[in-house]
């Protein structure tokens, strides 16, 4: 019977591959869908838009989404356009981060004096030598020079920080940035002009020396507010203005991307003039959760005053740890198990079972690695003979972002083995042909091919740390702090930490409102990571060959 | 040393450059070991303390014990009950993304044009990039009560009695961990169809097969070991997950359903009883270890050590799951060229 209707030889059912086209698409979108709706929920939570009148909402749709929506109209159809546009955007965001990072780690967490120490110790030598090697490229103990800095820096560093602390107290806060941010920014934005930009050595001079006399020049300006300290200003001279300005020097000298300045000409008018015709209408505004008080406020149990402010703080100090952590091992495993690694005999067999071995530690559910945290950073207690290691303390901020660095190791590890791997082999014979070593090999060839596929698998997976809880809580990491921690044997809080604590709290205020802008922020965050690491992949795609 | 310039050092300083060449290929060795002593530190550290635990608790007790109460008194270290818990997310997070994610990967490969795809990709990726405290939070706020206000809708309109879920249930669970594991399975399947050579595809057409015949007839059996591959390896993400779960599920493991027997001799537990665990707090393993850390870190306690024991039971579940994939992606792969 039922061959009679079904579709027997030489028939064929149009309806039976519609539909299921139609129904394979929308498997394809219900999981983007679905997450759509929960992200327009918690935002429109987050920002408390049930509030908004109806002629907030028309306001802003004709200053500020009507001029957006045009704008990706016109730069949809041209890629250069939508290209610079795109730039000014991600720089911007990067010096953003950067200055809220660098403003965090060198004013709240370490403090002028501990970063002048460590800057004089380590990181000048470092430059210095760096700097060195670009003059002499025939001095071929730079290298190393370098790497002994970084390993005899710190302890040096460490036994100096009475001396180079108390001379860091005589200059001052702003001293000290001025001489250690401001003037190698200086440095660094003559030499961008000159490299990038083509410009002759005295213009590439004066471009550099802009940012001390701004920098210089702004700080009567600064001192009229209170809230924003001298140091505070320079490091946004430096870390803000270079990044912005590169951007904003590269669209300008591209005469096909010059429409897309209208980006930030819409998006700061627009939200200029919106604000202009909201308070003359006088109309009925959102009340957000998300505001400065809530980044700035320490947590309360009251909800119109809660805060995440230690809590980002702690995040920024971990993904800082874990960053550096995970780049030098991660890259130099990766560089190890690529360029060094015996392929065949029975080293080779062992260079295939740690390759197993870092695929399947990335399969290891994360719960498992507080534990591991647990065990070797916390309750451990080992004597071998007078020394006695008894762990990192439980919960601090070290044993975290030591936990969190091994957990996203293998993923790090991973992706810059993939960008290794993807560098051709004749340019490493090239490199061997003109009697290069195999590591002179590695620096100049290898390196500079895979770091833009490194730095955005890093990148990404930094992500990944910044959202994880579960080794935290396993480390017995402080479920709410009310100040930041200060140093690395402190105790630790982190964003996802918070929000957890703040989830199971039975009020609406909190469940829909506080906890609601504490997911925003961190999705916040993680999506400027993503769009960096995007910016990284793209600006370097198109510069290779 | 420069030869006042007549003949160039062709030589270099060879004892300095072996020096220096060793001096990085050692400190490159040394960061890969670091990859071998974490998995070192993880077996040590998980052997060492549950073996304690071992000694206060027998296997067989832990294994088969039906009560898991790690705080309150009497104590029991029954991990059954936190193994139903973990296959009721784990079941309910597959039935929704093995499906969603194997139809993705075949529209993904077979029907999407190339824009289409370069925008639907990366948006999958973003499911998976989610923190998982957020996708917790999503569910206990956001999918309970919507969920809770259709099951009295279907209740009202079908005069149905299926119970409202509680604060903490599987049922939210479960959707949220499917989500996340959708771009698992889609991704690696993908991955596998679009290597199916395009010959294959051109002798189903030739042969006067429709598009759909030639997707599921020819590209999926032809990708089966990817795709199977990546159901294990989605199935062991959900097993691990863990603070989605705690937020969503809740801290209480199910209550094991009694056992029946039909026949009088095969034991069976009624389908409803089972159904009915999701409208409940499901804790699952990793629940259990979060509350255990949760209240007491001290050290020394059995309830700290028993962490270790579901740690190694977890650990052992995973890696032999990822293993298995691993294997099944390796050897039953079909070789084409």
């Amino acid at each position: 019977m039922a061959t009679e209707t079904d579709t027997g030889f030489g028939q064929v059912s149009r309806v039976r591959g519609i539909a299921f086209k139609g129904i394979s698409f929308a498997a394809s979108v219900v999981g983007i869908l679905a997450l759509a709706v929960l992200l327009a929920y918690v935002f429109w939570d987050a920002f408390g838009l049930a509030e908004a009148g109806t002629t907030w909402y028309l306001a802003y749709t004709a200053t500020l989404l009507v001029p957006l929506l045009g704008f990706v109209a016109y730069a949809r159809t041209r890629p250069t356009v939508a290209a610079g546009a795109f730039e000014l955007f991600g720089f911007t965001l990067a010096g953003g981060m950067l200055t809220f990072a660098t403003i965090i780690v060198f004013l709240v967490i370490a403090g002028p004096q501990v970063w002048f120490t460590y800057f004089l110790t380590v990181l000048a030598p470092f430059l210095g030598l760096y700097l060195y090697g670009q003059y002499d490229r025939e001095a071929t103990w730079v290298g190393l020079g370098m790497l002994g800095a970084l390993v005899v820096g710190p302890i040096v560093g460490t036994l100096a920080l009475g001396i180079l602390g108390t001379a860091a107290a005589l200059l001052g806060a702003p001293g000290v940035y001025f001489l250690t941010l401001v003037l190698p920014g200086a440095g660094l934005a003559a030499f961008l002009a000159a490299d990038q930009f083509g410009l002759s050595r005295r213009r590439a001079a004066a471009v550099g020396a802009v940012i001390p006399v701004v920098a210089i020049a702004g700080v009567p300006v600064v001192d009229q507010y209170p809230a924003v300290a001298r140091s505070v200003w320079f490091v946004i001279v430096v870390m803000f203005a270079i990044p912005v300005g590169y951007a904003l020097g590269n669209t300008a000298s591209q005469r096909e991307r010059w429409p897309a300045f209208a980006l930030p000409v819409i998006v700061i008018g627009g939200f200029l003039l919106g604000e202009f015709v909201v308070g003359a209408l006088g109309a009925s505004q959102p009340e957000p959760w998300l505001d400065w008080q809530f980044l700035t406020a320490a947590p309360s149990r009251i909800a119109a005053q809660a805060g995440l402010y230690p809590a980002i703080i702690g995040s920024v100090f971990l993904i800082v740890l874990v960053a550096l952590f995970t780049f030098v091992f991660g890259v130099g495993t990766a560089l190890y198990l690529e360029e060094y690694a015996p392929s065949s005999g029975p080293l080779g067999t062992a260079t295939r079972l740690i390759n197993v071995n870092i695929s399947n530690l990335a399969g290891v559910p994360s719960v498992v690695y507080g534990l591991l945290g647990l065990g070797i950073f916390v309750n451990i207690r080992v004597d071998v003979g007078p020394v006695v290691y008894a762990g990192l303390g439980a919960g601090t901020v070290l044993a975290g972002a030591l936990t969190l660095s091994l957990l996203i190791l293998p993923i790090v590890v991973i992706s810059a083995q993939e960008a290794i791997r993807s560098v051709p082999d004749s340019l490493r014979q090239a490199a061997y042909g003109m009697g290069a070593t195999r590591w002179q090999t590695i620096r100049s060839v290898v390196i500079p091919r895979s770091l833009p596929g490194i730095l955005t698998g890093t990148i990404l997976a930094l992500g990944r740390a910044i959202g994880e809880t579960a080794p935290l809580i396993m480390i017995a990491a402080a479920d709410t702090r009310y100040s930041p921690p200060g140093g690395l044997f402190e105790r630790l809080t982190a964003m996802p930490m918070q929000i957890y604590t703040w989830a199971f709290l039975p009020q609406d205020a909190f469940r829909y409102g506080v906890v609601a802008a504490g997911v925003v922020t961190l999705l916040i965050v993680l999506l400027s990571m993503n769009s960096v690491a995007i910016l990284v992949r793209n600006k370097y795609q198109q510069e290779a060959y | 040393m420069s030869n006042e310039g007549q003949t160039p050092d062709l030589t270099g300083d060879r004892g300095f450059r072996s020096v220096r060449e060793s001096t990085y290929k050692y400190a490159l060795a040394g960061c890969a070991l670091l990859s071998v002593l974490t998995t070192v530190g993880i077996i040590g550290v998980l052997l060492l303390d549950a073996a304690e635990f071992f000694t206060i608790v027998p296997v067989g007790e832990f294994l088969t014990g039906t009560e898991f109460s790690p705080n309150l008194e009497p104590v029991a270290f029954g991990v059954l009950p936190l193994v139903l818990g973990t296959l009721l997310i784990t079941i309910g997070a597959a039935l929704i993304a093995l499906p969603v994610g194997l139809l993705t990967a075949i529209y993904l490969s077979e029907y999407a044009s190339a824009r289409t795809r370069s925008i639907l990709k990366p948006m999958l990726e973003v499911l998976a990039g989610v923190p998982t405290v957020v996708y917790g939070y999503f569910a206990l706020v956001y999918i309970t009560p919507a969920l809770n206000v259709v099951i009295d809708g279907v209740n009202g309109a079908l005069g149905t009695q299926f119970p409202t879920l509680g604060l903490f249930n599987g049922l939210s669970a479960s959707i949220v961990v499917g989500i996340m594991i959708i771009p698992m399975v889609s991704s690696i399947s993908e991955d596998a169809m679009s290597s199916v050579p395009d010959s294959l595809r051109q002798a189903g057409y030739g042969l006067g097969a429709t598009k759909f015949n030639v997707s599921v007839r020819v590209v999926v059996p032809a990708a089966v070991s990817g795709i199977a591959s990546s159901f294990i390896l989605a199935v062991s993400r959900a097993i691990g997950e863990t603070m989605a779960v705690v937020l969503a599920a809740g801290p209480q493991p199910p209550d094991i359903p009694p056992v029946q027997t039909a026949f009088g001799v095969i034991p069976y537990m009624a389908p409803g009883d089972l159904l009915a665990l999701y409208s409940d707090s499901a804790a699952t393993m990793t629940v259990a270890m979060i509350n255990i850390a949760g209240s007491d870190l001290s050290g020394g306690s059995t309830a700290y050590k028993a962490l270790f024991a579901i740690g190694l039971t977890l650990f052992a579940i995973t890696l032999a799951m990822n293993v298995v994939s691993d294997v099944v992606a390796n050897r039953y792969r079909e070789e084409y060229e």
